[in-house]
């Protein structure tokens, strides 16, 4: 056994990291080499650069805690302010309908500019270029002033339909759409052509394949971009304060166009933004994990009671030799 | 209708079709009975997978007859003049033409089961269940029975194909087409899906395969086509032209081959 005595030679004596790689009597001789026991560069270029961001924003803390006209107090005071609390509420309903709207807006237009009909295919590109084109501000303003085109709608008086959170609504809805059919068909247009001819060998028509094979495998593509033109609906919803929206944004500036408290409220909305943001992030990355399961990569399935991978070896096996 | 009382179950005659500037099929006939395995081989380029293409109306043709069953496919004859069907008349014939795709074209978001049973419960309208159980019993057939909960991508690409031949089994269908069902595999893995092709063709079903296996085609077919440049070469029992073929090109085919 010439192991033995390989254990109980220098290798003893070195530092239990390397212990665990010595090998056993009676073991397969390791393949192993010893590990390197090398000491990792120091990093000196983070090392400097985490020093110097450490002291301007220690520098940049001390001077504004105390700042005097930045009265962290009154920031305190109205973070959860009932005024401020309902801006959080519309800023969150205005950006959740909006997205809605504007995803299902956007599967009509995708499917429209990608259809066999060149018509609704130039319908829909003509949509995409108008909303994408547009900024999101002007049409926010057009919207809000529509009375001066249509004084009635329907028979209703305009400006009594009209109100800063529908005409932001409306805005927001449509020029989102226009982004998010783009969106859309990148992720329809990510999916093999293989699964169209596969759609359409079993019977289906084009529309149908399209809408019932490509649609919903183009969902794990469309996901993650959503998930930022939403965080980026967030912060849209704040063009709404120009026609008072009534949204976070507009219920700072009415508080601090009493108060003139300005700098405090900038803070509490900078504040409620980053939370609501942050939260949004959280929900998009669990909605990623959900419909990335049928990929390769990720490896657990959907359901539960999928069978250990180890079979497949087997069945390959005998499938090959039967 | 005519053709259905005799037993011609394909029937495709002076078909043209150009894609772009190329004239990929140049006036082919090619007849394939009921029950009868064709095997079609030809050079990469020859029109073999435009032709199973346009058998069952992927692509439309631009001139010839092509009939499944007697059914004309794609088109319709009124008053003298071929019109184009509409969609949904084509989508119909289509369910009865089977087709196993080079690259498998499982579909990636449903289960190995999944996959067969959709197009009987979401096609054809049949009850769940009694799909459930057909489509189990097809991949016993194919030999996926264990895998039936895995996603495509969980397969390997010789099982997944098994799949893809369970699932257009599943339909019922009258013809069954194999675009170079093989051509995308390892080596290793090719075997298994010859000798679920070879099972198929043991339960009588109608088959016309585009293959560059010319031991399969010796061995299952009882014919075998050889195409070059968009025509048809050589059409003859398989061991005629796999043995002593006719034209010098595909002689010299067989030989690159082998």
């Amino acid at each position: 056994m010439s192991t033995l005595n390989f254990e109980g030679s220098e290798q003893s004596e070195v530092s239990p990291v390397v212990a665990h790689y010595v090998r056993r009597p009676g073991e397969e001789p390791a393949t192993q080499p010893t590990p390197i026991r090398a000491k990792q560069r120091m990093k000196y270029g983070q090392i400097v650069s985490a020093l110097i961001v450490a002291v301007l924003l220690s520098m940049f803390t001390a001077s504004q805690a105390g700042n005097a006209n930045m009265e962290w107090g009154v920031a305190a005071q109205f973070m959860f302010h009932p005024v401020i609390l309902g801006g959080v509420g519309v800023t969150i309903q205005l950006s959740v309908l909006a997205m809605l709207i504007s995803i299902v807006l956007a599967f009509v237009i995708a499917l429209m500019i990608q259809s066999q009909n060149k018509v609704a295919s130039v319908i829909g590109r003509v949509y995409v270029w108008f909303f994408r084109g547009v900024p999101m501000l002007v049409q926010v303003l057009l919207w809000y002033n529509l009375a001066v085109l249509f004084p009635t709608i329907f028979g209703y008086s305009t400006n009594s339909l009209i109100s800063g959170f529908s005409a932001g609504l409306i805005a927001l809805s449509l020029a989102e759409s226009g982004y998010m059919a783009e969106v859309i068909r990148g992720g329809m247009l990510s999916v093999p052509t293989g699964q169209m001819d596969a759609g359409m060998s079993l019977g289906l028509t084009r529309g149908e394949a399209l809408r019932k094979i490509v649609l919903p495998q183009s969902i794990r593509v469309i996901i993650p971009p959503t998930g930022n033109q939403f965080i980026g609906m967030l912060k849209a919803t704040s063009l709404v304060s120009v026609i008072g929206g009534s949204d976070l944004l507009t219920r700072a500036q009415l508080v601090y166009g009493q108060n003139f408290k300005i700098l405090p409220l900038l803070i509490v909305a900078v504040l409620w933004y980053l939370i609501l943001v942050t939260v949004a992030s959280i929900g998009q990355h669990f909605l990623e994990k959900h419909f990335n399961v049928s990929q390769p990569g990720s490896r657990q399935a959907r359901r539960k009671k999928q069978r250990p991978v180890i079979t497949s070896v087997a069945v390959a096996v005998s499938g090959g030799t039967a | 209708m005519g053709a259905a009382m005799t037993n011609t179950m394909l029937k495709v005659e002076g078909v043209n079709k150009w894609l772009g500037e190329n004239h990929v099929l140049r006036g082919v006939d090619i007849q394939v009975r009921k029950g009868e395995i064709v095997c079609v081989l030809g050079p990469s380029g020859s029109g073999k997978s435009t032709l199973l293409r346009c058998i069952n109306h992927l692509d439309p043709v631009d001139g010839g007859v092509i009939e499944v069953a007697g059914e004309r496919i794609g088109y319709e004859l009124r008053g003298g003049v071929l019109y184009e069907q509409h969609e949904r008349a084509v989508a119909k014939a289509r369910q009865h033409i089977g087709m196993v795709f080079q690259h498998f074209n499982l579909f990636g978001n449903m289960t190995a089961l999944e996959n067969v049973v959709y197009g009987p419960v979401k096609i054809l309208k049949r009850p769940r269940k009694q799909s459930v159980d057909k489509a189990e019993k097809l991949l016993a057939l194919v030999g996926m029975s264990e895998r039936a909960d895995a996603y495509p991508s969980q397969l390997s690409g010789g099982q997944q194909q098994r799949v893809a031949i369970a699932r257009a089994l599943a339909m019922e269908p009258r013809l069954m087409m194999f675009d170079e069902p093989t051509s995308a595999l390892d080596p290793e893995l090719v075997g298994e899906v010859l000798t679920t092709m070879r099972k198929v063709a043991e339960e009588g079903m109608t088959m016309l395969v585009v293959t560059h296996e010319i031991g399969f085609a010796r061995e299952v077919a009882d014919r075998v086509v050889f195409m070059d440049q968009g025509r048809v070469l050589e059409d003859g029992p398989a061991r005629d032209v796999l043995d002593n073929p006719r034209h010098d090109r595909t002689a010299a085919f067989l030989r690159r081959v082998r």
